[in-house]
């Protein structure tokens, strides 16, 4: 061996030993990494067998596992990436995921520290339900849930009012009030004392969820989410907006003064309710509800036959935590997502994958995965939470202060679009910065 | 000499040293969050990104925010349902109670119990009490055949149920202080008063209420601060905070919607800013004018 030869040899080794070294120089050391969820208790058990798992398959990693109350779930997760002690790993709603990604909040999935060859690898395991985490064509988490509503009817009142829900619950919007009327039951007054069928007034969320709905099956959007515009104008969004309004001035089913919908049918005071999704199913059966699911009804003159908007909650990793950590994260989220079986048979939380999927074939499972494949997602906007404020704002006046339609409905596109317009211009100075 | 002033200056250093925690504690939880929350005011902030000075932005856009002006008036209308009617009514409680009678003890603490729970506490009952089809509903509707009133969803009634629950609340409060005023009142003075053959109007309008003016500050100032800084109520008692169609919306929920709702930091901030000023400036006309009419 000559001298050049051996020093060549010398080099290479050292090359190859640096490399082995930086390899694994992410986790020289034992790892923490704090993994945040929201509160939703049947998933509880099982996050915490996960995490056992994981902590088993890689002793090096220790996981400081927290669930948050869904109320302060957002504020909470805020408030600890402003004081830079954010976790590392969390879940949140679809809806609040623009404003992570123009804050430079979340990292790109990292395919390799998750187990796959290439984004392709990662879909191949999936029929859909990625839409919502997908910025700039690149993927910034993995679903653990996909969902939309459906209705589900209380079988006994529908029977009681001598209705058969098998057959006899509405394919059109048109046809809900007189069906809802059979179905409500009324002191001497006329106030409602159960309800037949009502919208989840309370809830600013399934609003917005509800008008869009409405919208889309018109052939309209309430946001064009490419162009941070508000759409909420034209004939589409004053049909749907003067149903919603008569349901409650002119039919007089229901209304915001009531308790929420999800509430009042569990506690068999409301026979027919479309704020649940499949992970309902469990609570009907723990609630001895007896029940039927149906397709959400469309406008007679309808243009999209299309159900309920879907969401989705994601699984994505802080881009502020240190390489290593952000590399456990995502072995973490492998992890999690490899139980999407058991987290559908055992909390009800449907992705839409391919071991999931043949658990939900029963005729009930099937409505929603059917609807589920015609939905479109809700529009993600940056300043989310203000547009559902200034929805609900114009929502008030019409029904609980009298005034028309037609003038409330053009004044709160112009507000929306004034929101949308001042958070389009701080994400895009964020996004130069 | 020298060793006298050493021993003051120990024990001067001593007193700091015992006030120290005291000073440290105020500074770090009251003065800093003031001193900060004013520098946020100057910035747009959102919690995730770094603040980004914007001068005085904040406060120009306020008179254009439709959100903050509906804010602005609400609470005004808040302020004035709830100091105006608070200074009679409890005057006026004040005065029964100052009375020698059967059972005054037990009515006055009766009357007193509103003031023992939390806000909280208070908005939860009323809530329950005021549904559609609730008990105040069948108390004020028993004789016309109403089975539903829309309390508090609708954008009328929803404000003055706001006040009408406040001024419960705290009117047994104002009693209190309006009967240690009065207890201050020399007796004699109401004595020569009726020798002189004046009316308990007149004994009232000339010797009790000139002898309460600085009770009246106090109450005024106390009951327009607690106005200003309304929350819980409009918080916990309303249908969705500041609902309906914002009727019950106050500036303090405003600074709560715009900082963790909107994560809008500067603009909460400068509601905050706008809101100490206003409280300031109502605290001290009301003081200039018990020194100016003293």
């Amino acid at each position: 061996m000559s001298v050049r030869t051996f020093w060549r040899a010398a080099l290479c080794g050292i090359a190859a030993a640096t490399f082995a070294w930086s390899g694994t120089s992410a986790r020289a050391e034992q790892v923490t990494i704090k993994v945040w969820m929201h509160e939703h208790p049947p998933r509880i058990p099982i996050d915490k067998q996960i995490v056992a798992e994981f902590e088993k398959a890689h002793p090096d990693v220790k996981v400081d596992y927290e669930v948050i109350a869904v109320s302060e779930y957002a504020t909470k997760l805020l408030t600890a990436f402003a004081a830079g002690a954010g976790p590392d790993v969390f879940n949140q709603t679809v809806s609040l995921v623009a404003q992570y990604y123009n804050a430079h909040i979340l990292a790109p999935v990292d395919y390799a520290a998750m187990g796959y060859a290439d984004e392709k690898a990662l879909n191949s395991q999936y029929t859909g339900g990625f839409q919502g985490i997908r910025f700039g064509g690149k993927l910034y988490g993995v679903p653990t849930e996909v969902s939309n509503y459906a209705c589900y009817l209380n079988n006994d009142m529908w029977k009681e009012a001598g209705l058969d829900p098998a057959k006899d619950f509405p394919t059109t919007w048109e046809a809900m009030p007189a069906i809802a009327e059979k179905l409500t039951k009324r002191d001497a007054n006329g106030v409602p004392i159960r309800r037949g069928f009502d919208f989840d007034w309370p809830s600013g969320p399934v609003y917005w969820l509800t008008i869009n709905t409405m919208m889309h099956q018109l052939g309209a959007s309430l946001v064009d989410e490419s162009d941070y515009k508000a759409t909420y104008d034209g004939p589409a969004a004053l049909k749907a907006t003067q149903f919603l309004v008569d349901w409650v001035n002119k039919y007089k089913l229901g209304g915001p003064q009531y308790t929420d919908t999800r509430t009042d049918f569990l506690g068999k005071k409301l026979a027919t309710d479309c704020s649940f999704g499949i992970w309902g199913i469990p609570q009907m059966h723990d609630a001895k509800v007896n029940y039927t699911v149906r397709p959400l009804p469309r406008f007679a003159d309808g243009k999209v036959d299309e159900g309920y908007d879907s969401y989705a909650h994601y699984m994505m990793v802080n881009a502020r935590s240190s390489p290593a950590q952000q590399k456990a994260a995502w072995e973490f989220a492998r992890m999690f997502i490899d139980h999407a079986a058991q987290l559908f048979k055992g909390a009800g939380l449907f992705v839409p994958r391919q071991d999931v999927i043949p658990l939900a074939s029963d005729a009930d499972s099937m409505v929603f995965l059917n609807e589920l494949q015609k939905a479109k997602f809700a529009p993600r906007v940056v300043g989310y939470s203000q547009v559902v404020d200034v929805l609900t704002r114009g929502r008030d006046r019409m029904i609980q202060g009298g005034e028309p339609v037609a003038s409330v409905v053009p004044s709160v596109n112009k507000e929306m679009d004034a929101v949308l317009r001042r958070e389009k211009a701080r994400a895009e100075t964020l996004l130069k910065q | 000499m020298a060793a006298v002033h050493r021993r003051r200056v120990g024990h001067h250093w001593w007193g700091l040293v015992f006030v120290a925690p005291v000073v440290a504690f105020f500074a770090v939880f009251n003065l800093f969050p003031v001193v900060f929350g004013f520098a946020i005011s100057l910035t747009d902030y959102d919690l995730l990104d770094p603040p980004n000075f914007v001068g005085l932005d904040n406060f120009r856009n306020l008179l254009d925010d439709e959100l903050f002006v509906t804010a602005f008036w609400n609470t005004l209308a808040f302020v004035a349902g709830a100091t105006f009617p608070v200074w009679v009514l409890s005057l006026l409680a004040a005065l029964l109670f100052n009375q020698v009678f059967r059972g005054r003890q037990i009515l006055k603490t009766l009357f007193f119990l509103p003031v023992l729970p939390p806000v909280v506490v208070v908005a939860v009952v009323w809530r329950m009490l005021l549904h559609p089809n609730g008990i105040m509903t069948w108390l004020a509707g028993a004789f016309r055949g109403v089975t539903e009133i829309q309390w508090l969803t609708s954008t009328v009634l929803a404000p003055l149920a706001m006040i009408s629950v406040h001024d419960w609340a705290v009117i047994p409060f104002f009693m209190l202080i309006w009967l240690a005023g009065l207890a201050g009142v020399p007796r004699e003075l109401r004595e020569a008063a009726q020798l002189d053959g004046a009316s308990p109007l007149r004994t009232f309008w000339h010797i009790d209420l000139p002898m309460l003016r600085s009770t009246a500050v106090l109450v005024a100032a106390l009951s327009t601060i607690n106005a200003f800084q309304t929350f819980a109520l409009q918080y916990v008692l309303s249908t969705g905070p500041g609902g309906p169609a914002d009727s019950t919306l106050v500036l303090g929920l405003l600074v709560l919607r715009y900082g963790f709702q909107y994560f809008r930091m500067g603009d909460a901030s400068a509601i905050s800013v706008v809101m100490f000023v206003i409280i300031l400036a109502v605290t001290t006309i009301q003081l200039w004018f018990n020194r100016r009419v003293a």
